[in-house]
């Protein structure tokens, strides 16, 4: 089983919403957000991706589509990797965790440093940073000086504020 | 709202930040019924330093120190995993003498760590000796760190295009000394555990994952392979020189931790095997790629021409700029897969830069091993995934 295989099958299968390009040895399949569920689905049940390795999320401020979520798979029977790319609008998208388990914790970790939201999943918090943190920091807009969360460090109320 | 369990009320209680088995800050809140297990939630960030964040801000030479505080007892398989990426977007002819320089340090690196988890994971379960032993041959690999790198720990000496120089005078004569002596150590620790009763009692059956579970999960590393699935980066996807090295990949089908435990003292010979070989074979040459593209100029060129002056100036100073794209490296790490995915827009700083963290998907796999079990199962069940903090929280 090559990659170019996998690909004609989704061509036919999703038509023009479906797009690929391999870059620096790395396949990428670049679906359409409104039917990435179903191929993602499609590549776990016909071609063995049974091996979610990460979830990338990349934040473009300056273009429409504000969000990119890479899906990093691998078929250990095929030794094939594949990336699945998906440009979201409204930082919102289904999530893959009743596919792959390791999307618990993979998902988690983007709502929290980018605040993309995984609709669906069943423990959705932050992992990385504390509750009382308001802001998702690998977002491009973070501004790096800016202390003002300090002040949110106060859970209990002692009167502890940062001043500058 | 308290739940009933069998033996009567689930209790929550809180094991760790400060616990001696964690392996450093990790909270688990445990449901508890009796003394059994009902739900384990790992809660991490205690370490977190925005390591991915700080990339952005970095050139990607500046970067290579950074990524040694990650898996802190192996850094310099980090280095090796970062720079591969950064390679492929230049598609980098890299010296034959770098790429065997960089299988050996993976691969003594992985000694170390190996033996930094036999050791604490043998003394949590309370075999205290075996944590002694440990740590004296750990300390010969130490010194060969020292030795190349200069540093015990953090090497940060694999760059972009090969490594920072070459092995010094009798390096390879003192790495033959500790590989021949090596394997009769390991026959030392599998003597004093292997067998043991006490050993088998509290890891034969404990903290199993399935197979279809620890794919699921995405478990890699010793984890995947003590649960019968033959995966492992150095075969199937071969980088570096790994594809003209004999070796083999442990498995175990139990998914226990005494499987775990198996694979890894196998790994320990395989590795041993490894950089034998790879010591046999090092070819001479030079070990920094001569591409203008990410390499310095040489001493001489810089005090002779001015453009090599320029150019030394302007890649200390700026560093060197990456084409567009995407691309994503990753190796067989001591823990499981370690990968880093960077998207570059043309600058001399990654855009952004994700670290696929082994460990970190490794807990998330946590409530499988342990649930059911007794609390003190716990204990080994933490041990045998072998995680490090630094690479959870980043």
């Amino acid at each position: 089983m090559e990659f170019e295989n996998i690909y004609t099958f989704l061509e036919n299968k999703y038509g023009e919403n479906v797009n690929k390009k391999i870059e620096y040895g790395c396949n990428f399949i670049m679906p359409e957000v409104n039917i990435s569920k179903d191929l993602l689905n499609d590549l776990y049940k016909k071609f063995d991706f049974s091996y979610l390795v990460d979830i990338v999320g990349v934040h473009w401020p300056k273009r429409d589509k504000k969000f990119d979520v890479i899906y990093n798979l691998y078929s250990i029977g095929n030794r094939i990797r594949a990336f699945v790319k998906v440009a979201i609008i409204d930082e919102k998208i289904e999530t893959v965790s009743d596919i792959w388990k390791s999307a618990i914790f993979l998902e988690r970790e983007q709502y929290d440093l980018l605040g993309i939201e995984f609709k669906g999943h069943p423990d959705l918090r932050r992992i990385l940073l504390p509750d009382y943190f308001k802001k998702h920091p690998l977002r491009k807009d973070f501004d790096l000086k800016d202390r003002s969360w300090f002040n949110d460090v106060d859970e209990q109320g002692l009167g502890i504020k940062y001043s500058k | 709202m308290a739940e009933t369990g069998k033996l009567g009320e689930v209790v929550t209680i809180n094991m760790g930040p400060q616990h001696p088995s964690t392996h450093g800050v990790l909270r688990i809140v445990l449901n508890l019924d009796g003394e059994t297990i009902v739900d384990a939630r790992p809660e991490v960030g205690y370490l977190h330093r925005g390591v991915e964040k700080l990339a952005e801000n970095r050139t990607y030479h500046q970067f290579i120190p950074l990524t040694d505080r990650l898996d802190y007892v192996s850094s310099l398989s980090n280095n090796l995993a970062y720079c591969l990426a950064v390679e492929k977007f230049f598609d980098l002819d890299i010296p034959k003498r770098a790429d065997y320089l960089r299988v050996i340090f993976a691969e003594l690196t992985r000694i170390s760590s190996h033996l930094v988890w036999l050791g604490t994971h043998a003394l949590d379960i309370g075999a205290m000796t075996v944590f002694l032993y440990a740590f004296r041959e750990r300390e010969m690999v130490l010194d060969l760190f020292e030795l190349a790198t200069g540093q015990r720990l953090t090497g940060s000496w694999v760059r972009v295009g090969g490594v920072k120089e070459d092995v010094p005078e009798g390096f390879f004569d003192k790495a033959k000394e500790f590989i021949s002596i090596f394997d009769e150590k390991i026959d030392t620790y599998e003597g004093l555990l292997t067998k043991n009763r006490i050993w088998v009692n509290r890891t034969v059956g404990i903290g199993k994952i399935s197979k279809e579970d620890a794919l699921s999960y995405g478990t890699s590393g010793p984890i995947m392979r003590g649960s019968g699935i033959k995966f492992d980066l150095r075969k199937d996807q071969p980088y570096s020189v790994y594809d003209e090295i004999d070796f083999e990949v442990p498995v175990y089908e139990e998914g226990d931790v005494y499987s775990r435990y198996l694979v890894r003292i196998n790994e320990l010979r395989q590795s041993n095997r490894i950089v034998k070989q790879a010591i046999d074979k090092i070819p001479a040459g030079p070990v920094m790629t001569s591409d203008p593209r990410v390499s310095l100029p040489s001493h001489e060129d810089v005090y002779e021409k001015m453009e090599a002056l320029i150019r030394r100036f302007y890649i200390m100073s700026k560093g060197f700029k990456v084409p567009k794209g995407e691309t994503y490296a990753s190796i067989e790490s001591t823990k499981g897969e370690l990968g880093f995915y960077i998207v570059s827009d043309g600058e001399s700083k990654p855009y952004r830069l994700k670290i696929r963290a082994p460990s970190f998907v490794n807990l998330g796999a946590l409530l499988v091993m342990t649930k059911g079990y007794m609390l003190a199962d716990l204990v080994s069940v933490i041990g045998s995934i072998d995680i490090v903090l630094g690479e959870i929280d980043r």
